[in-house]
């Protein structure tokens, strides 16, 4: 039995910090929280390789909480410069909507307005930092043990052969 | 596929995997609650309204037109991941029938890639252009695919509760770990 931890920082360090590039991009991160699982994924895949024995959900599920925080961490450091894209991403599309939809519903382009003229504050950045890494950090274990479940399968080695009768280099 | 948890006593599986249901249970509640909490309070004008739309947009483009509305204003989240959380919360409650709190398991490979490729269908159709999918179509898909995931989170919060409770000492928790480690207690063979 293999009892050595397996190492999880690495994985999610790097896998943490795609899916915190890919859901910080404006319209890339339409996809919603499947980055995360999805990194949480790519964190357990990478976990597999680099660990000979087989793993366990409880190593997704940490594995992919680990990811969920970093990438939570780099979602919230690229929100910062890429602010202005993004609420001009969001008035563009209330514009596109007005066009289509001919009237917004009532109470919406004020909810609209909202989004886009908060100002930044640095009590809100942590508070949204510390939120954000408690929700990635649950979809992150749902990812984590999915990627275990479709990559961490491997099977055990097979116990050595028994020793052979007969002169070997121990008794020469 | 299983985890075999043959080396852990069933009653130590069932004290692990009762508290991670119960707050499992009341964390999805919550959630789905104050999706539609958001616009709700926003029909009300309450400033609580800005908070709980902003603590769901990490999680979902919140785009007004793939939303549901309740009280005239889109729900915090878009149609398909209303969707995902409501086949969650419906696998959950399905949950001690299906599973059980005796044993940890994981599903079947071959059932998650089955129950995956509706929202997968629709997510890529919609994403080349090929079709746009009603708000329906994006909630049911969802759904789906939302209702065999509480088998996976479960089985992983679970395991962590087992390993916690083996480092706090076996004996104390009922958990037998007979010689498994307690790294990994009872759990090790993914199947």
């Amino acid at each position: 039995m293999n009892n050595r931890r397996p190492e999880y920082l690495v994985p999610a360090l790097i896998a943490g910090a795609v899916a915190g590039v890919f859901s910080g991009i404006p319209f890339v991160n339409c996809l919603c929280c499947l980055w995360i699982i999805g990194g949480a994924m790519l964190a357990a895949h990478m976990l597999a390789k680099n660990t000979p024995g087989p793993l366990t959900a409880g190593d997704g599920a940490i594995v992919g909480a680990l990811t969920g925080i970093v990438a939570a961490t780099v979602d919230a450091l690229m929100s910062v410069p890429l602010r202005p894209i993004n609420e001009a991403f969001v008035r563009r599309f209330m514009e596109s909507l007005a066009r289509v939809a001919g009237q917004l519903p009532p109470g919406l382009q004020d909810l609209m307005q909202r989004r886009t003229s908060t100002g930044f504050s640095l009590a809100g950045f942590f508070l949204g930092l510390f939120l954000s890494a408690a929700i990635f950090a649950v979809l992150g274990v749902l990812g984590g043990v999915i990627g275990i479940s479709l990559f961490g399968r491997k099977k055990t080695p097979a116990p050595p052969p028994p020793a052979t009768q007969g002169p070997t280099d121990a008794t020469v | 596929m299983d985890v075999k948890a043959s080396l852990v006593a069933p009653a130590a599986v069932r004290r692990a995997v009762r508290p991670a249901y119960a707050i499992t249970l009341l964390g999805t509640l919550a959630w789905i609650v104050a999706i539609f909490l958001a616009p709700y309070l926003r029909s009300r004008s309450s400033g609580a309204a800005s908070f709980l739309y902003a603590m769901f947009a990490p999680v979902c483009h919140q785009i007004p037109s793939r939303c549901f509305y309740f009280h005239g204003f889109p729900l915090a989240v878009c149609g398909r991941c209303l969707g995902i959380y409501a086949g969650f919360f419906a696998g959950l409650a399905a949950y001690p029938f299906v599973r059980g709190f005796m044993k940890i398991s994981l599903p079947p490979v071959r059932l998650f890639v089955l129950l995956s490729l509706p929202a997968g269908i629709d997510f890529a159709g919609g994403l080349v252009g090929a079709w746009t999918s009603p708000i329906w179509v994006r909630f049911g898909t969802g759904l789906v695919w939302g209702a065999i995931l509480p088998y996976y989170f479960l089985t992983g919060v679970s395991e962590l509760l087992l390993w916690r409770s083996a480092r706090k000492g076996g004996s104390s928790t009922g958990a037998s770990l007979d010689g498994a480690g307690l790294d990994n207690p009872g759990t090790k063979n993914v199947e």
